[in-house]
């Protein structure tokens, strides 16, 4: 018998998401066309479905059960599982015995010991923590391990290989390093993670807003901005969200600074005047890493809004809110989303609660003034 | 605020716009069986950035 993938579903403004669970996909479909699917699921005949349909909006028999069957075909007929982006074949490699580069980095009480078999492996890691590391005077908590062997980047955490990626995906191999940093600063296991946003995340002690927007829209130095003007950075680029408390969590990374950024953050930080540049060719970025400014690495707060931000040179500024089911089309393809059905549901449960806004801005005061209205539940 | 969904031009869809099926001039049923998929990311990642050789 054909194992059915499970679907949650969930009525946001005019349309339906639909999360399958074998595929781990979100579906935004038309409220009929999900009521549809839920009646399928629930066991009800293809003709008395074509049937309703056909009453309410006036189309042949013939061509509605023609659609319920496509319907039937197209999304629930199970599809293969995705592939994993790790390699997993790698019980033959051994750990280097020796490490060009050790560091410690300090966060909150705990000592990360870790490890990097030469520069290559030292670059993908470091500049985003240097600002945490201390000497090693202390008692390690964790030992993280990076070493590459031919064109593939190893990570080991307390000697147990946690995965390998290609040093193409490296990002992901910089998420998962992030991944199990996070695990082990705030004790939580995966499962226990709805996902993590490419976001940046800002609080006033009290709640978090969330800045989305595509690379080069200015998140960071957006970030940057707030954080002078007394918010808080609790997270940039790599923001985890909690299943428990259904909170947003601190994460020590630095802010990534982009060069053409430089002279409107100079004034206000000028310790970027001598801070190491770093150049990512493939990708024409010339990026300095500036400190977060967050003192309690421990802290989570509750998120209730959620803002796509864009710098545009000479606009006026345009705060709006947007609909929900446009905002989740640009969150859920650039955020890590648990594959567990227990925590997707979650995950809709908090979306369903959020403000969306979209703010366009040339003038820095301005997105100030905005984003301090959202803080302060003015708009 | 009440100017909803009116700056739909800066936000870029990143998921597959898809269509059940064709169903010619029933433009309801084709309305019906438009939808979109969207797929979160397969894994943990940071933004894309890789060390170039100008350290």
């Amino acid at each position: 018998m054909k194992e059915y993938p499970k679907f949650l579903y969930r009525a946001v403004e005019d349309k339906t998401i639909v999360w399958a669970e074998n595929t781990n996909e979100y579906l935004v479909l038309e409220n009929t066309t999900a009521d549809i699917l839920e009646k399928i699921d629930n066991g009800i005949s293809v003709k008395e479905i074509a049937a309703n349909l056909t009453k309410k909006i006036a189309v042949p028999l013939d061509k509605t059960t023609d659609f319920v069957l496509d319907l039937e075909k197209k999304i629930r007929t199970p599809k293969a599982k995705k592939e994993s982006i790790t390699i997993n074949n790698y019980t033959t490699v051994k750990k280097p015995a020796q490490f060009k580069f050790t560091k410690y980095y300090k966060i909150n009480s705990l000592i990360f010991k870790v490890e990097f078999y030469s520069e290559y492996e030292l670059y993908l890691v470091h500049p985003k923590f240097a600002h945490l590391e201390v000497e090693n005077n202390y008692k390690t908590s964790f030992t993280f391990t990076v070493f590459l062997n031919n064109t593939v980047v190893f990570l080991s955490v307390d000697n147990t290989i946690i995965g390998a990626w290609d040093k193409k995906e490296i990002h992901f191999f910089q998420g998962k390093f992030s991944m199990e940093l996070t695990q082990k600063i705030h004790q939580k296991e995966e499962n226990k993670w709805l996902g993590v946003f490419h976001a940046s995340a800002v609080s006033n002690e009290e709640k978090a807003v969330l800045f989305l927007g595509g690379s080069g829209n200015g998140k960071s130095t957006s970030l940057a901005l707030l954080q002078r003007s007394g918010f808080t950075c609790l997270a940039d680029d790599f923001v985890p969200i909690d299943k428990d408390k259904k909170e947003v969590y601190s994460f020590p990374a630095a802010i990534s600074i982009k060069k053409n950024s430089l002279k409107t953050l100079l004034p206000l930080y000028p310790e970027l005047e001598n801070s190491a540049e770093y150049s990512f060719e493939r990708l024409h970025k010339i990026v300095r890493y500036l400190k977060p400014n967050n003192t309690n690495l421990l802290s989570h707060l509750p998120c209730k809004d959620l803002v796509f931000i864009k710098y545009e040179k000479n606009s006026d500024l345009k705060f709006d809110r947007i609909s929900k089911i446009e905002a989740f089309q640009q969150l859920v393809p650039d955020s890590w989303l648990s594959p567990i059905k227990e925590n997707a549901e979650v995950f809709l449960d908090w979306f369903d609660t959020l403000n969306c806004y979209q703010i366009t801005y040339s003038k820095n005061k301005k997105m100030i003034a905005s984003v301090t209205k959202i803080f302060n539940d003015e708009v | 605020m009440e100017n909803q969904n009116s700056k739909k031009e800066n936000i870029s869809r990143k998921g597959a716009l898809k269509k059940i099926g064709s169903y010619g001039k029933y433009a309801a049923l084709t309305a019906l069986g438009t939808y979109l998929i969207l797929n979160p990311q397969k894994a943990q990642a940071t933004s894309p950035e890789n060390p170039g050789t100008g350290f």
